[in-house]
């Protein structure tokens, strides 16, 4: 499919939106939390074989051109599902990128004058003894403590992971069916949403219960995305798998939405929540759309449903969705096989 | 003319805070202006009201703290706006029902008196407010339930509603009417003291009060969701309403035809409500008007929710309590998750300023013609690359691992070898136990059903399969050949009750002499039984109505022989005894024929000593009598 299409050609032209054209399809992606490395952004392919790439890629300011570093990629065993930097704004801690796919992998990226190159620092497997654990299918790095990955997987569990000590915290048979995300909400608190279509929530401090705070109203559709909204506990969204709706849930109020977004014309494939603002978020779809909700007004019934407030048209379907939590001006987006990042 | 209706309106507006106040102020249960009607010339109508009387639901919901003035207003609003869904009828029910705060088995029979006062007209002279306007004076009148009909037409209403002394007075164009249930004496201080210092003059220092309309939200829900708790008991309250519908029948000749018969489809939109309630775009609204309300006051707004939640429940499937219990449970679990949640995440309320000023933006703002326009139809399957990372990369993975068998996992054991954490242990252990239970299960199931010694899970499942299919088989052929059967066995029962009544003397008295009885006899005797089949059994039961319980004891081996009558949980019971008799139990056979249960258990004593016979009979026949 050809991306240039003119509408977005038109948009390019007059705003800053810049592209990156990656050789393979782009799926996972994220930004770079760190103060040094603003516009930094690592992209994953999604090649159905088993060696595939994971790239580190740079916004140059000056030149406006994003640039892939070529010392910075390296190969990935099967598509990661996720990719995501390490929350440290303050850059207190050694550069890390952590990948999901088999298993969580901890990537240290060196970028230094002495040598530019990423090693594997740690594989979290979490197949210690001969029983099978599934591959999975995403996981969330937490903001709050980020000595703990949480991760979702296709076995019915989700794991916490200790990252330094590089220890299973706990793992939890977390639904009925497949996980397919999970999402922090807190310090302990994660949600997890999964193909018995229930969004359920979790305390480590008791790990007996969790609570579901959703379903799907079809039973058994699945959900497929999650996102917790960081700015405002109260909030979370969540996909479900071949609707064009997204679901704001209030954690308070459990069982029914507090608005759904349908102005997409297909079906959405990724949410994310302003990192700056407590009532903003952004979802991309199958229709070519990036769409920005305000939803400071979610309390009053809307005729006929809310309208968002901004949107933007890509050259294909978006795939990912990704806003920057330390410029929050910028979202990126990718589609086809490009990774776009767009001024707010 | 629109200036004039605005005018009215704000005159209106302001009577109202004056009742409002007036009513309060003395106390009584309500106020009433009746205003010049503008359909019927010289007639009068409903112009406002306010209600200051007892309110049902309130107990239950009104944990937030509202001001008074609020709550009077609010109420008043929600009867009004009641009245006129009522009186709507039939348009647009679905839509139009959650805007009706209340529904009428909510009411008290005060509020129904109010709330029928609406639909009343009085032409000049006629009824108490007519008379006054007609008279341009004070009426005052005591027992007003008990007036006739002539002078005071709603005294029926009046009646149901307790209100004892009505008072009415001519006020700008129209007449003031107040109510209250006491038995006041006539004072005409009082009605002095009402015009002077609330419907005029001191209008201005008026304390405002406020017409906020997220509270007024609010209410909207507390009382959505105590609705649903009114179904559920809700023969009295019903019952009330439908004494007012009554009353509307008998007095009806000034009221709006077929109000009791919409009343009814009111109830009945109730329960639609509750029955969509999980997805109906109402509840969407009506959650979301919570979200306000809980700004104040969260702690108690969560429950309310929770309310609602195993209400519904309760709406689906009857069988509340256990429901309750575990949802309180659970309330309570996930209520303090809520509160650590929301307790230390400072909330950054920052408010609509996601663009950025000075920069353009690479959005435009949204319009739903370019969005419709720019919409390319999309081909292939949606979701198709969120689809494939979900489902199809853990294939790649597994089928790696397939391919790549030991090696690998060995290589991945070398790489890192976690460990459990100290905080994780909690965890391990209670997975532990799970694990345990289970394997503890598939053993008894290992035992209940033959196996061709093979212990691992899977063969114990397909033998169990295979058992299941064959005890099919047989019941099928056992019910074909029952009327035969039947016959056959009453010749033989004679002989089998011989046996069977030897057999149950026998393991006791001979075990205890010889511990170390060949196995190979009692084997005989359990092909003897075998040989009887289900049938007899049956009909001896059936007959004598007496369980039995033999057993057999040749060093660590036992045979336990049992029949009773079947109920649901005898097995499970069954082994649960042997097991707590110590005795390990290794084949099982039972069958279950017309309400018989009889099951073979070859077991082996785990202990040095067995316990003895008469003790495990006894166990046993315990286990099975209960019934």
């Amino acid at each position: 499919m050809d991306p240039n299409l003119e509408g977005s050609d038109e948009q390019q032209r007059r705003s800053e939106i810049y592209t990156y054209e990656a050789p393979w399809h782009i799926y996972a992606m994220n930004w770079s939390v760190r103060k040094d490395k603003k516009y930094r952004l690592a992209i994953s392919s999604l090649l159905e074989q088993y060696p595939n790439r994971v790239e580190i890629v740079q916004l140059d300011d000056s030149t406006g051109e994003i640039r892939s570093d070529p010392p910075l990629s390296f190969d990935h065993p099967y598509p990661p599902t996720k990719l995501i930097f390490i929350p440290d704004k303050e850059c207190q801690r050694p550069d890390l990128l952590a990948s999901s796919s088999d298993f969580i992998r901890l990537w240290q990226i060196s970028d230094s004058d002495n040598g530019r190159r990423v090693e594997l620092k740690s594989l979290l497997n979490n197949n210690r003894n001969s029983e099978f654990s599934g591959p999975l299918t995403s996981f969330d790095w937490n903001e709050a403590e980020p000595r703990r990955i949480g991760t979702s997987s296709i076995d019915t569990t989700c794991t916490i992971w200790d990252i330094e000590k590089e220890v299973v915290d706990t793992q939890l048979i977390a639904h009925d069916k497949e996980v397919y995300d999970i999402a922090w909400g807190g310090v302990g608190v994660f949600a997890s949403v999964s193909a018995d279509g229930s969004v359920r929530v979790f305390d480590l401090r008791d790990k007996e219960h969790s609570t579901i705070i959703y379903e799907s109203s079809e039973p058994d559709t699945p959900l497929v995305r999650l996102g917790w909204n960081k700015q405002d506990p109260r909030y979370m969204a969540t996909i479900i798998m071949d609707t064009s709706k997204v679901v704001v849930l209030d954690i308070r109020f459990p069982t029914l939405p507090v608005v759904e977004l349908q102005r997409h014309q297909a079906s959405v494939n990724a949410i994310a929540w302003a990192p700056h603002s407590s009532c903003h978020i952004c979802t991309a779809g199958d229709d070519s759309q990036a769409l920005i909700w305000d939803l400071s007004t979610m309390g009053q019934p809307v005729e006929g449903g809310l309208d968002p407030i901004l949107a933007y048209t890509a050259g294909a379907e978006i795939e990912q969705l990704q806003w920057s939590s330390s410029q929050p001006d910028w979202v990126a987006i990718a589609f086809s096989n490009k990774l776009q990042i767009l001024r707010v | 003319m629109a200036g004039g209706d605005q005018d009215q309106k704000r005159v209106l507006e302001k009577l109202r805070k004056q009742l409002a106040l007036a009513v309060r102020s003395i106390q009584w249960s309500y106020g009433i202006f009746w205003s010049i009607s503008a359909k019927k010339h010289g007639a009068l109508e409903w112009g406002d009201g306010y209600y200051n009387g007892d309110i049902k639901t309130r107990k239950t919901v009104q944990t937030v703290e509202v001001d008074t003035d609020q709550l009077g207003l609010q109420r008043s609003d929600q009867l009004r706006e009641l009245y006129e869904s009522l009186s709507l009828g039939e348009v647009i029910p679905q839509p139009k029902r959650p805007t009706a705060a209340l529904s009428p088995e909510d009411l008290t029979d005060a509020e129904w008196y109010f709330l029928v006062c609406m639909s009343f007209v009085f032409n000049v002279g006629q009824g108490l407010p007519g008379k006054t306007l007609a008279k341009n004076g004070t009426v005052w009148l005591r027992n007003a339930h008990r007036a006739d009909t002539k002078v005071f037409s709603r005294s029926l209403l009046a009646k149901s509603a307790s209100i004892k002394t009505i008072v009415c007075f001519p006020h700008l164009d129209g007449v003031v009417e107040l109510g209250t249930t006491e038995l006041v004496p006539e004072d005409r201080n009082l009605v002095q003291h009402v015009k002077t210092s609330f419907l005029e003059g001191l209008s201005e220092d008026f304390p405002d009060v406020p017409t906020n309309s997220t509270d007024l939200d609010c209410e909207v829900l507390d009382h959505a969701i105590t609705d649903c708790g009114d179904v559920e008991v809700s023969s009295p309250e019903s019952s009330s309403g439908d004494f007012a519908d009554n009353l509307l029948r008998e007095e009806s000749n000034n009221l709006i035809d077929d109000i009791d018969k919409e009343a009814s489809q009111m109830m009945s939109w109730q329960f639609k409500d509750e029955a969509n309630s999980n997805n109906g775009p109402n509840n969407s609204t009506s959650s979301s008007d919570c979200v306000s309300q809980t700004r104040e006051n969260h702690a108690t707004a969560v429950p309310f929710s929770d309310v609602k939640i195993h209400e519904n429940q309760e709406c689906n499937n009857s069988n509340n309590n256990n429901n309750n219990n575990n949802n309180n449970n659970n309330n309570v679990h996930y209520e303090s998750v809520l509160s650590s949640l929301l307790k230390s995440s400072s909330q950054l309320m920052l408010g609509p300023h996601v663009r950025n000023g000075n920069k353009e933006s690479s959005f435009t703002g949204w319009d739903i013609i370019s969005c419709c326009k720019t919409h390319t139809t999309t081909v292939g399957a949606p979701q198709s690359l969120l689809k494939k990372v979900l489902f199809e990369v853990g294939k790649m993975h597994e089928s790696y691992r397939i391919e790549n068998g030991k090696k690998d996992e060995k290589n991945e054991e070398e790489i890192s070898k976690p460990e459990v954490d100290e905080v994780d242990r909690n965890h391990v252990l209670s997975e532990r136990k799970r694990r345990e239970k289970i394997n503890e299960r598939f053993m008894i199931l290992g035992s209940l059903v033959p196996s061709g010694g093979k212990a691992d899970k899977v063969s114990i499942l397909d033998h169990t399969i295979e058992y299941l299919r064959g005890l099919e088989r047989k019941v099928e052929e056992l019910e074909s050949n029952k009327e035969s059967t039947e016959v056959e066995s009453t010749t033989q029962s004679k002989s089998h009750d011989a046996i069977e009544r030897t057999s149950d003397n026998y393991g006791p008295t001979k075990t205890d002499n010889s511990n170390k009885r060949p196995l190979t006899n009692s084997k005989r005797k359990a092909c003897d039984l075998d040989k009887t089949g289900p049938a007899n059994r049956r009909v001896r039961l059936k007959d004598s109505s007496t369980d039995s319980v033999t057993i057999k004891i040749s060093d660590k081996d036992v045979l336990i022989e049992l029949r009773c009558i079947w109920r649901e949980s005898v097995l499970s019971e069954v082994m649960e005894a042997v097991n707590k008799l110590n005795l390990h139990s290794q084949t099982v056979q039972s069958s279950n024929s017309d309400g018989i249960f009889s099951m073979s258990i070859k077991a082996k004593c785990k202990g040095v000593k067995s316990a003895s016979p008469s003790v495990m009979r006894q166990a046993l026949q315990k286990v099975i009598r209960k019934c």
